[in-house]
Formats: C-alpha cells, sequence, structure tokens
C-alpha cells in the first residue's frame, strides 16, 4: 500500500473513533431523554412516591340550594369532583372556604385536602365502582354534621428521592468539605516534605482508586453494623464523605498550590501570622478553585449508588431522623437502579435519568464556568 | 502597639491548636484507608479460620455460589471480572487512545469545542444511566444477535466498560499526547515523514507512560465497576464463562446483589469477595503509583 | 553626616546556610536609625538574603540555618523573640510589586487590619496617612475600593510601599524595589525613600549602583557572601579602599 492510502486509512480510523466517542454519547442521552420523557411530568417531580391514604374528620358545610353550579359541584363539601377509572371520586376544584381544607387527620392533626386527593370512603359508605358523576354527588351531599372521609392522595412522584438527595448532599459535605479543605491546607501550607506528607499523599491516592462497592461494604459494616447507625442517611453521608475525600483534597490543593507564594511572603512580612495568611489572603483566593471541588463531588454523591445501596437502603421515603429506624432513603439514583432492577420500570427510571442528566450536566456547566472565569482574571 | 519583642504566648499556642486541627483532618485520608482496609479483611478473612473454616482453596478455585449449600467458590467471577476489563481495555484504549490523536494533534478548533464536553459529560454520568444504557439499548441488541436465548451477557459487560473507560483513556491520553515537547514533531516532520507518520512513530511513542498509566486507571474503573455492570451480566450462580454470549457474575455485583439481606457465613463471603476485589484494586493502584513516579522522575 | 546616630541594628559574627552551602560569611555591621542604607553587589553575593535575614524571612526557607547575632535596638533578633511582632516593626517591600487582588484600600487596611483595628474611622485614616506618605494618595483617592491589581507596576509599588507604612514600622527593607519598574516610577519610588527616612530606618538592595550613590547614605559591598567593604556612601563611591569594591563599581565586573 501506498503511504499516502496508508495516511489516509489511518487518519480514517482516527476520526472513526473521535466519530464514536460523540455518537455514543449522543445514543446514550438520547435513549434516556426518549424513554424517560413521557415520565416526566409536574406531578412526578413534586409527588410523593407511594400512595397515602388517610382518614379526615370534616365539618361538612350546610346544604345551599344553589343553581348553576358547574357539574360534580358537592355543596356539602364545597369542592367540585371527577370520576376516576376505579369510580372513585377525584377532587379538581376546591373552593376557598372548603370543610376539606380544614380537615384533621385521626391524630387531629391539620391535613389539608388538596386538589386530585381522592375520595374512597365518606362515612361507611365505600365510594368505588360508581359509575354516574350524579351519584357520587348526591351520595356526598347526604353528608352532614362531622363525617369521616377516607383521603388516597396519589403518589408517582420523586420527591421524597429528590428530598434525600439532597440531605444527602448537604450532610456529606458537612462533613467532607471541612475535612477535606483543611487537610488540603495542612497538606500545602504547614506540612513538610518527608514521610508523613507522602504517607497521606499515598494513602489519598489510593481512596481514590477504591471502588465504591468496597466502601459499600465498608459503610454496612462499620457505620450501619459497628456504629449502630443501621440503614440511615448518617451512615450513608458518611461512607460518601470518605468516598469524596480524595476529590476535595486534590481539588483544593490544586487550587491552593496556584496562589503565587508572593501574596504568603507579603502577607507574612506585614506581620499577619500564618492563620491570619491563610485565612485573609489564601482561602479567599482558593474560593472558586474550592466552589469546584464542591462541585465535583455534589456530582459524585448524585452518581452514587453502589456504596449507597448498601449503606442508605433502598426505601422511597423522606428520612425522618439521621440514624436509627425510620432514617433510611433513596437518593435519585438509588431509585433509578430498583426501578430497573426490582421493578422493570425502565420508563420511570429514565424519567429520573433525565433528571440526573440535567443536575450533571449543570454541575459540569458551572464548574467550567467558574474555571474559565478563574483563568481570565489570572491572566 | 505592642513594640516589645517577647512572645505572645497565647496567640503561639492558639496557632499550634489550630495546625493540630488541620493535621488531623489530613490525617482522616489515612486513616479511613486503614479502617477499610482492617474491617474489610478482617471480616472477609474470617470464614477461613477456627473451627468451622471453609477452604480458602475451594474459594479461590470454585465455580459455584451457593450459599443455601454452603458452597462458596469465586473463580468463575474472578474469572469474569479479569474477561470483562480485558475485552474492555482491548476495545477502549485503541479508541480513546485515536480519539484523544484526533483531539490533540488533528481537530479543528470547532471540533474540539464538541468532543471535550461530550468526553467530560461522559464522565460525569453516573453508573446507573450507563446500566440503563446498557439494560435498554445493547442487552436487546444482543439478543437479537447471540445464539443465546437471553442478552446479558459478557459481551454486554464489555460494551457498557469500553463506553465507561472512554473518557478516562481520551482526557488522561490527551494530557500526556500535548505533553510531547513540540520539537520532537518538529524533527519528524522535518525529516520528511507525513504527519499521520510523525504521530505514530514520533508523538505516540514519547506519550507512551502516559497513555499506560491511562490504561491502568481504565483496568481499576472497569474491574471496580458494579452498578452498571449488575444489569447486563446476568449473575449466573455458576460456571465459567465459555463464550462471550455467556452471562457472567463479576465480583463487583456479587456483593452488591446480595449483601443486602445476607447474613453470617455468607455476608462473610461477600466480604472475602470484597478481599479478592481489593487485592486486584491494590494491585492497580501500585502499578499506576509506580508508572507515575516514575514519569516524576524523568 | 558628622553627628554619630544611634545604631538601629548591630550585626555581629552573622552566617548562614542554605544545608550545607554557607551564603553569608562572619558578617558585622552596625546600621544606624533614621538613614538609608543600600546593599549593593553582584547577583548572588548574598545581599538580599542578608536582608531576609534582618525580619526573618529567612524562616520561611527550608534548611536555612542561621549563626551569629542581630541585635535590634539592643535584642537579638535570633533568641527567642516573637517572629510576628518584629515583622510589624520592621516591614518589607518586594522586588516585584505584590498587592494582593483587592480593593486600594483593603490592601492598605491589611495589616492594620490584621493587628486589630476594626473602627472604620480609624481604618480610613490609617489608609489616607499611609497613602500620603507613600505619595500616591493623589493619585488613587478616588479610587480606593477599585482593584489593586488594575495599577501601573510603579503605583502597585507605591502601594505596596503604604502597606507596609499602614503597620507603622520602625524599618523598611526593601528588595530592589524598582529593578521592575519604567525609569520615572523608579525617580519616584526613590524620593519617597528619601523623604521616609526622616521617620524610618530604610534599608534598599539594588543591582543599580546610581541609585545607591544617589539615594543612600551608607553603602555595603557584597561579594560572595562576604561584606567586603561598608562605609558612608560617597567615600565608598569616591574613594574606595578595596580593590573589589572599585572594580564592580567601576563596571569591571558584575
Amino acid at each position: 500500500m501506498s503511504r499516502k492510502a496508508k495516511d489516509n486509512l489511518v487518519r480514517g480510523a482516527i476520526y472513526g473513533c473521535a466519530g464514536f466517542t460523540v455518537l455514543i454519547l449522543v445514543v446514550i442521552i438520547g435513549f434516556i431523554v426518549i424513554k424517560g420523557l413521557p415520565g416526566i411530568s409536574i406531578d412526578f417531580l413534586t409527588r410523593d412516591y407511594e400512595d397515602k391514604t388517610t382518614y379526615i374528620s370534616v365539618d361538612a358545610a350546610e346544604q345551599e340550594q344553589t343553581s348553576g353550579q358547574e357539574e360534580g359541584y358537592v355543596s356539602s363539601i364545597k369542592a367540585v369532583i371527577g370520576l376516576n377509572d376505579k369510580g372513585q371520586a377525584v377532587i379538581t376544584k376546591l373552593d376557598e372556604d372548603s370543610p376539606l381544607k380544614e380537615a384533621k387527620n385521626t391524630k387531629n392533626e391539620a391535613y389539608p385536602v388538596s386538589k386530585k386527593d381522592i375520595i374512597t370512603k365518606a362515612g361507611d359508605l365505600k365510594i368505588e365502582g360508581i359509575s354516574s358523576l350524579s351519584d357520587a354527588v348526591s351520595s356526598l351531599n347526604g353528608l352532614s354534621g362531622n363525617v369521616k372521609l377516607k383521603i388516597t392522595r396519589p403518589g408517582g412522584g420523586i420527591l421524597p428521592m429528590v428530598v434525600t438527595t439532597l440531605y444527602m448532599i448537604g450532610i456529606s459535605l458537612l462533613i467532607s468539605a471541612p475535612v477535606g479543605i483543611f487537610s488540603a491546607v495542612y497538606l500545602i501550607e504547614y506540612a513538610k516534605p518527608g514521610r508523613l506528607m507522602s504517607t497521606i499523599h499515598f494513602a489519598i491516592q489510593n481512596l481514590a482508586g477504591i471502588p465504591s462497592i468496597i466502601y459499600g461494604l465498608f459503610g454496612s459494616l462499620f457505620f450501619v453494623k459497628v456504629c449502630r447507625l443501621q440503614y440511615s442517611l448518617l451512615a450513608g453521608a458518611l461512607t460518601l464523605s470518605i468516598i469524596l475525600l480524595p476529590t476535595i483534597i486534590t481539588t483544593t490543593e490544586e487550587a491552593l498550590k496556584a496562589i503565587p507564594k508572593t501574596y504568603r511572603e507579603s502577607s507574612l512580612g506585614l506581620g499577619a501570622t500564618k492563620l491570619q495568611t491563610i485565612n485573609k489572603v489564601i482561602l479567599p483566593n482558593a474560593m472558586p478553585g474550592i466552589l469546584v471541588a464542591l462541585l465535583l463531588g455534589i456530582g459524585r454523591i448524585v452518581g452514587e449508588s453502589a456504596a449507597l445501596l448498601l449503606t442508605a437502603g433502598t426505601v422511597a421515603q423522606i428520612p425522618q431522623a439521621l440514624f436509627g429506624n425510620s432514617a433510611s432513603g433513596a437518593t435519585l439514583t438509588i431509585k433509578m437502579y430498583t426501578l430497573m432492577k426490582e421493578e422493570n420500570d425502565l420508563t420511570t427510571a429514565c424519567a429520573i435519568g433525565i433528571v440526573l442528566l440535567v443536575i450533571i450536566i449543570f454541575i459540569n456547566w458551572a464548574s467550567k464556568a467558574i474555571t474559565k472565569r478563574l483563568l481570565k482574571k489570572g491572566a | 502597639m505592642d513594640r516589645n519583642l517577647s512572645r505572645n504566648v497565647k496567640r503561639d499556642v492558639w496557632e499550634k491548636i489550630v495546625e493540630g486541627i488541620f493535621l488531623i483532618c489530613a490525617l482522616a485520608g489515612v486513616i479511613s484507608v486503614i479502617a477499610i482496609i482492617v474491617f474489610v479483611f478482617y471480616k472477609g478473612l474470617h470464614p477461613f479460620f477456627g473451627e468451622d473454616a471453609y477452604s480458602f482453596w475451594d474459594f479461590i478455585s470454585g465455580t459455584r455460589w451457593a450459599p443455601s449449600q454452603n458452597v462458596y467458590g469465586v473463580f468463575y467471577m474472578i474469572a469474569g471480572s479479569v474477561l470483562a476489563t480485558a475485552g474492555a481495555i482491548i476495545i477502549g484504549v485503541p479508541i480513546g487512545v485515536l480519539t484523544a490523536v484526533f483531539i490533540a494533534e488533528m481537530a479543528p478548533k470547532g471540533a474540539v469545542r464538541v468532543i471535550k464536553p461530550a468526553i467530560e459529560l461522559l464522565a460525569g454520568i453516573p453508573s446507573v444511566l450507563y446500566g440503563a444504557f446498557g439494560l435498554g439499548v445493547v442487552v436487546p441488541i444482543i439478543k437479537e444477535i447471540s445464539p443465546m436465548v437471553q442478552g446479558q451477557s459478557l459481551l454486554a459487560v464489555i460494551i457498557v466498560l469500553t463506553i465507561m473507560i472512554l473518557p478516562t483513556i481520551v482526557s488522561l491520553s490527551e494530557s500526556a499526547i500535548r505533553a510531547v515537547p513540540k520539537s520532537y514533531r518538529e524533527a519528524s516532520l522535518g525529516l520528511g515523514a507525513s504527519k499521520i507518520q510523525t504521530i505514530f512513530k514520533a508523538v505516540l511513542p514519547a506519550a507512551k507512560s502516559g497513555i499506560l498509566s491511562a490504561t491502568v486507571l481504565g483496568v481499576g474503573r472497569a474491574i471496580g465497576e458494579t452498578m452498571a455492570v449488575m444489569m447486563i451480566a446476568g449473575n449466573p450462580t455458576q460456571g465459567l464463562p465459555n463464550s462471550i454470549w455467556s452471562m457472567v457474575r463479576p465480583l463487583t455485583t456479587n456483593i452488591a446483589m446480595e449483601m443486602s439481606y445476607a447474613s453470617g457465613r455468607q455476608q462473610e463471603m461477600l466480604f472475602a469477595t470484597g478481599v479478592i476485589l481489593f487485592i486486584f484494586i491494590m494491585i492497580v493502584n501500585i502499578t499506576l503509583l509506580k508508572l507515575t513516579n516514575k514519569e516524576g522522575d524523568k | 553626616m558628622a553627628e554619630k546616630k544611634p545604631a538601629k541594628f548591630s550585626v555581629q559574627d552573622l552566617s548562614l546556610y542554605y544545608g550545607d552551602f554557607k551564603a553569608l560569611n562572619q558578617i558585622n555591621m552596625e546600621i544606624p536609625q533614621n538613614e538609608i542604607i543600600a546593599f549593593i553587589g553582584p547577583s548572588g553575593c548574598g545581599k538580599s538574603t542578608f536582608l531576609k535575614t534582618i525580619n526573618r524571612m529567612n524562616d520561611l526557607i527550608e534548611g536555612v540555618k542561621v549563626e551569629g547575632k542581630i541585635y535590634m535596638d539592643g535584642t537579638d533578633i535570633y533568641k527567642d523573640i516573637d517572629v510576628i511582632k518584629l515583622r510589624q516593626k520592621v516591614g518589607m517591600v518586594f522586588q516585584q510589586p505584590n498587592p494582593f487582588p483587592m480593593s486600594i484600600y483593603d490592601n492598605v487596611a491589611y495589616g492594620p487590619r490584621i493587628h486589630g483595628i476594626k473602627k472604620k474611622s480609624q481604618l480610613d485614616e490609617i489608609v489616607e496617612t499611609s497613602l500620603k506618605q507613600a505619595a500616591i494618595w493623589d493619585e488613587v483617592k478616588d479610587r480606593l475600593k477599585k482593584n489593586a491589581l488594575g495599577m501601573s507596576g510603579g503605583q502597585q509599588q507605591r502601594i505596596c510601599i503604604a502597606r507596609a507604612l499602614a503597620v507603622e514600622p520602625e524599618v523598611i527593607l526593601m528588595d530592589e524595589p524598582t529593578s521592575a519598574l519604567d525609569p520615572i516610577s523608579t525617580l519616584k519610588i526613590e524620593d519617597l525613600a528619601v523623604e521616609l527616612k526622616e521617620k524610618y530606618t530604610i534599608i534598599i538592595v539594588t543591582h543599580n549602583m546610581q541609585q545607591a550613590s544617589r539615594i543612600s547614605d551608607r553603602t555595603a559591598f557584597f561579594l560572595t557572601g562576604d561584606v567586603i567593604e561598608y562605609g558612608e556612601t560617597e567615600e565608598i563611591f569616591n574613594n574606595p579602599v578595596q580593590k573589589k569594591t572599585e572594580d564592580y563599581i567601576t563596571g569591571r565586573f558584575g
């Protein structure tokens, strides 16, 4: 083969590989978006995951004979209802002064009914399998005085996972950010080259290489069992904190290294102590870099699954405590996984995938914007 | 202002205390590594000692995993992990390096502006999403063409792992290629070599150690990947993979699959699986450190 | 210069090592108050190193060992003293203008704030006085909140001098303060130095022999870690005792 032909062949291979890399990304994102988009809606983002059924008591309103009301208006509860496919009464509209807004649950706490809640039982009357709307209206209108209603609030949303993810981000960073940043400060500003420093660096490099499933194993043994935290927010966040350490430390170290030596010299030359110099000159100037470190950390938390699976559990609920019995909760990523693996629901999984993609793209964009501004300022 | 040069003891003590706090934070990494090793190894080596010890040889050479019958063999998992990793490296490294060559040497500015963010994004995508992609796209396609009934297979794992290690390979190789001094290129071009020849005969050999580090890092990422692989590997309870269509059960997924409900011996055996995985990772880490240190010496 | 001014510093047998390398060799020197002392000599002769021993900035360098004594107003600064307080008394201006990336105001107020002054009115006053002393007040008074890095090199250097003055030092060390500046800025800094010696003792390291002869009262000539000659500037430049000094001053080497 002539040299030219050979060159062209190789050139083609190079272009092909580069094209393949981009194509893969397009295919992955395309797949997630196409598959998941039908699942995305306001309800999906704001609703609870499970249906929630509650008994409430309501003081029925005085019956007023008013005409000209919409179809499906129930004057005893001052609300408009419709029927769903199970023949249950779905609330579609509430009057300002509807007694449903003053409803109390069995523990006598306020439990205001809202739109899209479903009434499945009124007093002893089951409201199910009703075929005509006027039947439902008239049976509900028959109520008077203090009545008990069984209300189902429909789920199908990812709100608990969003909240759990936010908790997870908050707690993990609360632990790992100070430790990581201080540790970088120690390594750059205090430590003298020697055995201690190389040991610390060796440890950090090793941490960075450990796969998250091993962190999960460790967390499930140490935090969950030995520390008796159980599957919980705190056990998950502590495990994540260790995972984040290498990222935060190395990124902060880079930021500190980039600060000119003259800043340190002139501050010390003015009679500032080392701590004052770090506090007033070094950390403020390293702030953009530290911010990038935290953003990378958030990206890692949002994407983490294997370690959390073994430490924070897979329950789709908002954790009610830091640790203990009711403290477990699934993050978005974990829920996405269980949806695929256990519930075989790829559509909902991909809908979560879209949310994750949006977060990741935002983080990428933000950290790049910060770095770019930093470079501009340095020039 | 105090004009006397005597020491301010209170301030000096405070500075020392804060330095101590910084030091303790810096030691958190070391403590974590030690704690992880101690706990995982302690729990993982436990079943092989004492009264009711399980034969380590049976564990390491066995090809069946049946906790209910007290049979724990991980050899077929090791084989699965190693084959999947090797496959991903064999396909992923050439693609990644050539992509890096494209970015560093050939691409017009506009193309770089597309490809680099794409690769950064690829690096940031959570592994569960790769799993979804594998499950929704790769597995069905393989099911069509495979002689076996299921699409979950070694091949599916290799494909997804290849994609997952690409960003690592590309970005590290790119920096290695960019670090090659311009004079090498000029010298080669000056001798009448074509651009392509220059890249392959002068630039890539000079970037060799950087590309090697990228490869080793890719090995680490591939062998440790769990969630993406779990959904597409098939995870059989026994049997060495005998073709790319066979299902595999990598070490990582073995742990993730059963950890949530395992207890007693079975749980310890999952930790033992973790120990094996850890040893692989240690080898990777140390190789990488050796490589980068050697680079630093140069 | 007939009257003998009291000595601010008295250096006795000072040697300094970087590891095994002896960078300063048995230096003895009396530095009087309210004068400008110039250190001259070729690169690597130890003049900057010696300057940094005076406020112990050399503490920041790994592996430096100091022998001998430096007395400041009778106190040995290499004994058990507070380095922070020493550096408040002995300010420093560096070769490259190095303002912090903050506003001019915050740069000058940095030192006073560090030392515990919080009141706005007091800080305002210190900033104004210091900038006036550094002869840059008129140029910057309308843009005190602007980033100091936006100023020209010469202005930056005078801001750095103001920043050093704001700490109310007794001595100012200047390490080739004009080597990065244009001739006009250089002259401004030189005039400033001459004005400042009324209140401060100034020690200046310079490469520029004309500069030394223009502004300094005394000059020390350094060569490979030794002080070859030290005396009144006029004497050194017109009538050097040592052959090496003469060679250097007349430009035969260096």
